[in-house]
């Protein structure tokens, strides 16, 4: 390509631009997006990072507390994956790529190194969640307030069915029917 | 209207989103070469460089309200530019992609002198084989005389890495011109 056609073509596009751009502007054929639209914008996001942050936390918090109730115990791991809320560290790990998401939406992400910055934010999730339940809160809300009832299902304390004990003790399951019991 | 010529982008910006839409005009003249020389560079087909500039300028109009006038107009326009270049790029798939863990030793010092010179005589030749990652932050730096700041803020990337990928770049430019020489 010489160099004289490459300013003709920007000679010519630049009368082009303007006239077609202008022309559209004019008409009525493209519009500005209102300012609101860009607002919402971006209380969405804040309110996104805010939420998936809020909820990885809780569910972080959750699955310590699950598992400090229900307990690893040596040879019940099968145990362990049958009673185990499994949504729970499921949705903790999709809160935390959401969280990502909305992180990586902010000008600062790229100006710093953005690996750096997930992995601080996944650390100090974990941090958070395993500090909630090391305060005891999570004892406090199952005895009481408005989610005993959810922690209670979750301990397994109610709504098992007959015979069906907390997970770790010989359970009605346990005993009824799986291979090697009586 | 001489006045106003002579205003920053950013005030322009205002003075459009307030109420008056014919000073976007002052935009497309002050930008319509600069970003048709740069989606040429990124793209290596002026007829389409020139319809991803016209795209980006109504990309622009529709989104005005959405610039922080804060911040640079001209680095907020150039993202715009090289998003829609990228997009063309990877529509052809023109380019052969080099991973990105191909390594130079950067602590070689070049003459940038020596490489505008090289740019300059055989730039759309040297510049079409050399991967797109290093093709942006060189033809930034030294033809469009971006700031290492300004060409993070279009390329959405740290500086360090600015300064790392215009280093590569240089001894791939270096290469390649001497190469096309010969």
């Amino acid at each position: 390509m010489s160099k004289n056609k490459k300013v003709t073509l920007a000679k010519t596009k630049k009368v082009d631009f303007e006239r077609e751009i202008m022309g559209k502007i004019a008409s009525g054929q493209i519009t500005m997006k209102p300012r609101w639209y860009f607002i919402l914008g971006s209380l969405m996001m804040i309110l996104g990072l805010i939420s998936s942050t809020v909820i990885a936390t809780f569910l972080i918090n959750l699955t310590a507390f699950v598992l400090r109730k229900k307990g690893f115990g040596y040879g019940k791991l099968d145990m362990v994956l049958a009673n185990f809320p499994i949504w729970i560290p499921i949705v903790a790990v999709l809160g935390i790529g959401l969280g990502i998401f909305f992180l990586r939406k902010y000008d600062f992400s790229y100006r710093k190194n953005f690996l750096v910055i997930v992995i601080g934010f996944i650390i100090s999730l974990i941090i958070a969640g395993l500090a909630i339940d090391k305060l005891g809160l999570n004892d406090v809300w199952s005895q009481r307030g408005g989610m005993r009832r959810f922690y209670q299902n979750l301990e397994g304390r109610e709504n098992l069915p007959e015979g069906f004990e907390r997970m770790g003790s010989q359970s009605g399951r346990w005993s009824r029917g799986l291979p090697g019991a009586k | 209207m001489k006045d106003i010529s002579k205003l920053p982008d950013e005030d322009i910006v205002n003075l459009v989103r307030g109420k008056d839409k014919e000073l976007f005009s002052l935009i497309i003249k002050r930008y319509q070469e600069k970003l048709l020389r740069y989606a040429d560079y990124l793209i290596g087909d002026e007829h389409k460089a020139a319809d991803v500039v016209q795209e980006s300028f109504i990309k622009a109009y529709i989104n005005l309200n959405g610039f922080d006038v804060k911040k640079k107009f001209s680095s907020w326009m150039y993202r715009i530019v090289h998003n829609a270049a990228i997009d063309a790029v990877n529509k052809n798939k023109k380019q052969i992609p080099l991973s990105e863990k191909t390594d130079f030793d950067s602590g070689v010092n070049l003459e940038d002198e020596l490489i505008k010179k090289e740019l300059k005589i055989n730039a759309q030749l040297c510049l079409q084989q050399i991967p797109v990652i290093y093709r942006e932050p060189l033809t930034l730096y030294f033809l469009e005389e971006k700031t290492y700041e300004e060409i993070g803020d279009i390329l959405r990337m740290p500086m360090g890495t600015v300064g790392t990928r215009i280093n590569r770049a240089k001894i791939l430019m270096k290469k390649i011109c001497q190469k096309t020489k010969k």
